[in-house]
């Protein structure tokens, strides 16, 4: 009920066409996350969900959203931080190190979510808060896991990455997964790991810290404190 | 990507029958999986066919299981 018009922006042109559909009136945009085409201060909020790990300059890609917020607007994200399939990362390098003597990357690179904070404060962005949350999924085999990321749209995508991936490694690093990783029912983990982000764009209604040296009370008075029902403290 | 599905339609229907054929072969899996493990462990050093006998093991389960599933019709 909140929300009145709603903008769909990604890079990917199928990404756009297969959305759902919604009573709020939607537009979709065909827009590369580090050049957002719209002016200064334009809307109320900006939600990002699992997908600022495939933007290249993310730095840029945070600046443009808080330019295009109005003050007291709110961005909120989700991102996949760098413990994120940790499991399947270290299968793949042991059995490539093993098979082939060597690795590539396999994985897209992630994050550090203390970098994360900084990379809000950066852009501009005021009364942060950053979260982490781990969901571990279980899967039969490693090749279902891979299959399930590849329908996810989530296969690697570096220009550096090898053209191919070895059936002799592939299956090498299957039988290192089940082995080093197993669930006891046989199946085996995989972890994602994912950032939780809220930055506002300043705005003077907006609470800020209270000057050092100006504090009245002391936290070791904090046992003392009884506060009735209905009374909100600060 | 190939102008037919030929090729990749081959490709994939190997790799679907993946999981299966890995299943029979459980325990060259593990031996190969343990193997690399110990290498992990402090002190050790993973370094390239390490574990190349185990592998083999596990190589030559894995065809003979594909081998089966193909006889049984496909």
């Amino acid at each position: 009920e909140t929300v009145g018009k709603f903008f769909q922006a990604d890079i990917a042109e199928n990404a756009l066409k297969n959305s759902l559909e919604t009573e709020i009136p939607t537009v979709s945009v065909l827009v590369d996350e580090e050049f957002l085409p719209f002016r200064e201060n334009t809307f109320d909020l900006v939600v990002s969900s699992l997908s600022l790990h495939w933007v290249n300059d993310l730095p840029r890609a945070l600046e443009q959203i808080h330019y295009v917020l109005k003050p007291d607007g709110v961005f909120i994200g989700a991102m996949f931080g760098g413990d994120t399939l940790y499991e399947l990362r270290c299968s793949l390098q042991l059995a490539e190190m093993e098979r082939e003597g060597g690795f590539s990357p396999h994985i897209s690179p992630f994050t550090a979510v203390n970098d994360l904070g900084h990379l809000l404060g950066r852009a501009g962005f005021n009364t942060l808060t950053v979260d982490t949350d781990e969901i571990q999924v279980n899967y039969p085999g490693m090749f279902e896991l891979m299959e399930d990321l590849q329908g996810m749209g989530e296969s690697n995508c570096s220009w550096n990455r090898k053209a191919l991936l070895h059936r002799n490694t592939m299956l090498a690093a299957a039988a290192v997964y089940r082995e080093m990783y197993r669930n006891e029912d046989g199946s085996v983990p995989a972890t994602y790991q994912i950032y939780y982000m809220i930055g506002w764009k300043y705005h003077e209604s907006q609470a800020r810290p209270a000057k050092r040296g100006s504090a009245t009370v002391s936290f070791g008075e904090l046992g003392k404190i009884n506060i009735p029902e209905g009374e909100k403290s600060q | 990507m190939s102008a037919n599905g030929a090729v990749w339609g081959r490709v994939r229907s190997r790799l679907r029958a993946f999981p299966e054929r890995l299943a029979a072969c459980g325990a060259e899996a593990a031996a190969y999986g343990r193997c690399v493990q110990a290498s992990t462990a402090p002190g050790g050093r993973l370094s390239k066919d390490l574990c190349a006998r185990e592998f083999e093991a596990l190589r030559s389960c894995f065809a003979a299981a594909a081998k089966k599933t193909l006889e049984g019709g496909c």
